[in-house]
């Protein structure tokens, strides 16, 4: 059920839509017209369904194959043009990880974006339940309704996936392209990706692509020790950060985050 | 340090204010219900009127300044429309009613300066020690939830420390009392009538002896809060080290916060009270020691702020 098919780039006409309609969808997924801007994803998740008669609890997550990420950057270019993201801020993002010394050195690429945490702190700290965790389908959101702009979440996020977003004044960032998810098409980033490194689907489902492959390699998720519970595995990700510099056997380690913020928060 | 502050200038300021006005107005009502002389509210009845009329003043300035730095200010009326276990949440809530109760307070003092409503000010003191009663733990309330509001973050090691917000609240009082010296010193034009001059003294013995208190708890759980950080491993290790030596905010802390926020005062503080205290001399801090004294408290207070503030937004967890 998770391999949902992949469309072609879509079009710059489907971008508009979408872009106007997505602040209405999110609004309205706080009140009653959820089960009507659900309607496609419970129509992609029928076949499931019908295996399972016990309703099975949908999360959605990603597998990021580090191994695959040639760091072309295409994810975060689709993502801004898919949100129209304000510049000088991510949805998604790459970083890219160079570490040693001349002649033993490395660099490994480490594709970035909202973790959709099982236990989100952002959502815990938010003062008017504008950011949520949506019980279908586990895809933390947030409500422009309710957002005051106070940017508790922001610092509460121990990924810095959250930036104020200078257009409207409330808190933004990844949001698994809700509008195209539900609609039983991949993210944005997923569909742009050259190598296939980002993988999306739900995790709650042991046959989906996404279950597999965590269930067969060696993951990591960022920052587990934080306790957040992410829904974002990787696939050979380097965990290096700038003060492993000071160990002996790294030496050197330079982190460009291609943000705004040139260092990791 | 090259980063970027998600909560700045606006923030630092409430923090600090909210903390003055909530420590203010604590004082305040703790005097007013505590009072000597036998009669309720007795001598202390001008101190604690003090407290009670400055004190809503940098609450509000500060809550204004948060509103505003929220860009669209109608929306923190979101806050209000329902209750959630965010610590801003329930901050927002204990703000609006200590707002509220301390304006009232406030209000219910005035009478008090014109003699021509002696009945109306006499009939009003149960209200005042109605309110009194209320105020306490509200303006305890609001000066620990500012911590509290910090601590709930595990993504900002530095505050993530149940003693953050205990250190405030100390700090609270301490530049509650601070700001009620350096009032009265500023209102106070000596010498006419000698038993006004005993009283002066004496309110002055009191809140000065209290402030030496107060400093010496904070010194303690600044202690408590520095060691407990650098004797752990990771995250909160590597975060307290930017005010331990070496750090960046460093020289800032130990300066500022430390020497003339606390140090200083408090030694200059106790040449005055001790003498009172242990051997019943006469307490009389001239009037520019008094001041020289609460504006170093303040300025203490809110270099404590900033540091922790900024502090925490500059460091993070460690690795990914």
């Amino acid at each position: 059920m998770t391999d949902m098919t992949r469309t072609p780039a879509t079009d710059a006409c489907q971008h508009r839509t979408t872009a106007t309609t997505r602040r209405d969808f999110v609004t309205a997924v706080g009140g009653v017209v959820t089960a009507v801007a659900l309607t496609p994803l419970a129509a992609a998740k029928a076949e499931a369904a019908q295996e399972t008669p016990a309703k099975r609890k949908v999360q959605y997550g990603m597998v990021i194959d580090v191994r695959r990420c040639i760091g072309c950057h295409a994810c975060t270019v689709a993502c801004k043009s898919e949100f129209d993201v304000p510049l000088g801020e991510n949805r998604a993002w790459v970083e890219y990880v160079e570490k040693g010394e001349y002649p033993n050195v490395g660099r490994s690429f480490l594709p970035r974006l909202c973790n959709h945490c099982s236990n989100p702190p952002c959502v815990h700290v938010c003062p008017t339940n504008a950011t949520y965790k949506r019980e279908q389908d586990g895809i933390v959101v947030i409500d422009d309704g309710l957002c005051i702009g106070c940017k508790y979440c922001i610092l509460a996020c121990p990924y810095d996936a959250r930036f104020l977003n200078p257009v409207t004044g409330y808190a933004d960032k990844c949001d698994f392209c809700i509008h195209r998810v539900s609609k039983g098409l991949m993210p944005s980033c997923v569909n742009t990706c050259v190598g296939g490194a980002r993988i999306f689907g739900d995790l709650g489902d042991p046959e989906s692509q996404v279950s597999k492959l965590v269930a067969k390699n060696r993951v990591t998720v960022l920052r587990r020790s934080m306790g957040t519970l992410p829904n974002v595995y990787y696939i050979g990700a380097d965990h290096t950060d700038e003060l492993d510099a000071d160990r002996p056997e790294v030496r050197q380690v330079r982190v460009k985050t291609h943000r705004r913020h040139e260092q990791r928060r | 340090m090259g980063h970027e502050l998600t909560w700045g200038m606006p923030v630092i300021l409430y923090l600090y204010l909210a903390g003055v006005g909530a420590g203010a107005v604590t004082v305040s009502a703790s005097v007013l219900l505590r009072g000597g002389d036998g009669k309720f509210g007795g001598g202390h009845f001008v101190m604690a009127r003090y407290g009670a009329l400055i004190g809503p003043l940098p609450v509000m300035l500060g809550t204004f300044l948060i509103i505003f730095e929220l860009g669209r200010p109608f929306r923190a009326l979101n806050l209000f429309k329902l209750i959630n276990l965010s610590p801003m949440n329930i901050g927002s809530w204990l703000l609006g009613l200590f707002i509220t109760v301390s304006l009232v307070y406030a209000l219910v003092f005035l009478p008090s300066f014109v003699p021509q409503l002696k009945r109306l000010d006499h009939a009003l003191d149960p209200v005042r020690k109605a309110l009194a009663w209320v105020n306490v733990p509200l303006g305890i309330s609001v000066a620990v939830y500012t911590g509290v509001m910090l601590g709930a973050m595990p993504s900002r090691p530095l505050w993530n420390s149940p003693i953050l917000a205990m250190l405030f609240l100390i700090s609270a009082l301490s530049t509650g009392v601070a700001i009620i010296i350096l009032v009265r010193a500023l209102f106070h034009h000596g010498g006419k009538d000698p038993e006004d001059e005993h009283r002066y003294h004496l309110g002055a013995y009191i809140l000065t002896a209290t402030d030496v208190m107060l400093i010496g708890f904070e010194l303690l759980v600044i202690f408590l809060f520095v060691m407990f950080a650098h004797l752990t491993v990771g995250d909160v290790k590597h975060a307290v080290a930017i005010i331990l030596p070496g750090g960046a905010m460093a020289s800032m802390f130990w300066v500022w916060v430390v020497l003339v926020g606390l140090l200083l005062p408090a030694l200059v503080e106790l040449v005055y009270v001790v003498p009172k205290l242990i051997y019943h001399r006469t307490f009389a801090a001239p009037k520019a020691v008094e001041i020289a004294v609460s504006v170093a408290v303040l300025i203490g207070g809110f270099m404590l702020r900033y540091i922790v503030v900024i502090g925490g937004q500059a460091t993070g967890p460690v690795g990914l």
